[in-house]
């Protein structure tokens, strides 16, 4: 029974690991204040 | 299990045996996408390319023509596509600016792209165009989706207007990135003038009341980091013509612009150096993590079943309990 306990613990943590990571990696941004280019940059 | 140890090392092997496949299924296609307000610009070069004089209407050879193009993320177009379309989208508002060897501006043509984060399939909604015509896009352009297979895919030919299949050619190694190259051919098709034409007065209407049509065709080819998707490295042998109409006077045709058009040294390898990276971050995701979560999972595994057999010693009360036949009644 503990040892059930313990792997239904284990599985529960990657599945939370999990579904934060997703969260985190859901945001957005900004759009840049940079201009469409109508010049040659110097570099990149 | 009895022993405190080997019931936290089985929680951590099925944790970390967990994490393998739901990193791999449903971590990566949730996170790997083209975030929203990405900028990027790049510089193309055609050196001793064929121009047309728009004074005179003929051709002449010059040392060199820059495109610059940019592709901006604009997020407030992308939040208001994404709450009808019920999922991650990205608009791309671009430019392809071309200048002459004296700097002067031969054509700029702007462009908005919407496609899904993740797959980079095209999104069709309001406002998607090229030079300001509403167009219904197909295909890829500019990226190809993660995980890009060894097959041909549909791009989109801005110019033309038109999807056709860019086809996979072979693996290659391009500055030591594994790459897939990419190649497509668009044969003479009669394309639209740009808006902005480089002379003032003349416009796309005027030249239309001449009679002049304008063609284009096109060998485009893209080597392809596969992991990633993105081109490390492109180039277009692209040729323009007018043809007919009174502005060429008795001529049939002249050439508008011919040249071998590569990107710039300083901008392929800022793009490798790039693509190296974010390489790295996805394989991390698809394989090194999964396969590296899988084994220790397997190893803690073991272990745990280890411990959990030391623990078990002749002469343990509750091993001999278990091992002690059940008294039977008849």
């Amino acid at each position: 029974m503990r040892a059930l306990i313990a792997a239904a613990t284990g599985l529960a943590l990657a599945f939370a690991l999990a579904f934060a990571i997703t969260l985190l990696g859901s945001t957005t941004g900004e759009t840049s204040p940079k201009p469409l280019l109508t010049t040659v940059p110097a570099h990149p | 299990m009895r022993h405190r140890t080997g019931l936290i090392l089985l929680a951590l092997a099925v944790f970390f045996a967990a994490l393998s496949p739901l990193l791999r299924w449903y971590v990566f296609p949730s996170v790997a996408k083209i975030p929203a307000g990405q900028y990027q610009d790049m510089v193309l070069e055609a050196k001793d390319a064929t121009l047309l004089d728009y004074g005179t209407f003929t051709e002449r050879k010059v040392s060199k023509v820059t495109i610059v193009q940019t592709l901006k993320g604009n997020v407030e177009a992308s939040e208001k596509i994404e709450k009808t379309a019920g999922r991650d989208i990205v608009v791309w508002d671009g430019l392809s600016y071309v200048q002459g060897p004296d700097g002067e501006m031969v054509s700029k043509i702007p462009e908005r792209y919407i496609f899904d984060a993740h797959t980079q399939e095209p999104v069709h909604a309001t406002g998607e165009m090229v030079d300001g015509d509403p167009i219904r896009r197909e295909g890829l352009e500019f990226k190809w989706p993660f995980l890009t297979e060894k097959r041909d895919y549909e791009y989109f030919d801005a110019q033309a207007r038109v999807t056709a299949p860019i086809h996979y050619k072979g693996t290659q190694d391009f500055r030591g990135v594994e790459v897939y190259y990419f190649e497509q051919t668009i044969p003479w098709t009669e394309v639209p003038f740009p808006r902005t034409m480089p002379v003032e007065g003349i416009t796309r209407e005027t030249v239309a009341e001449t009679g002049t049509t304008r063609w284009y065709t096109t060998v485009r080819k893209f080597w392809v980091e596969p992991v990633t998707g993105a081109p490390v490295y492109g180039e277009e042998i692209h040729k323009e013509e007018l043809r007919g109409g009174t502005l060429l006077g008795d001529r049939e045709k002249v050439t508008a612009f011919a040249g071998h058009v590569k990107m710039r040294e300083d901008y392929i390898e800022h793009t490798v150096d790039m693509v190296k990276s974010q390489r790295l971050l996805v394989l991390l995701m698809t394989s090194y993590l999964p396969w590296g979560f899988l084994g220790l999972g397997v190893l803690l595994l073991a272990l745990a079943l280890y411990v959990e057999a030391r623990g078990r010693r002749p002469g343990d009360p509750e091993s001999s309990r278990a091992s002690a036949p059940e008294p039977v009644s008849a």
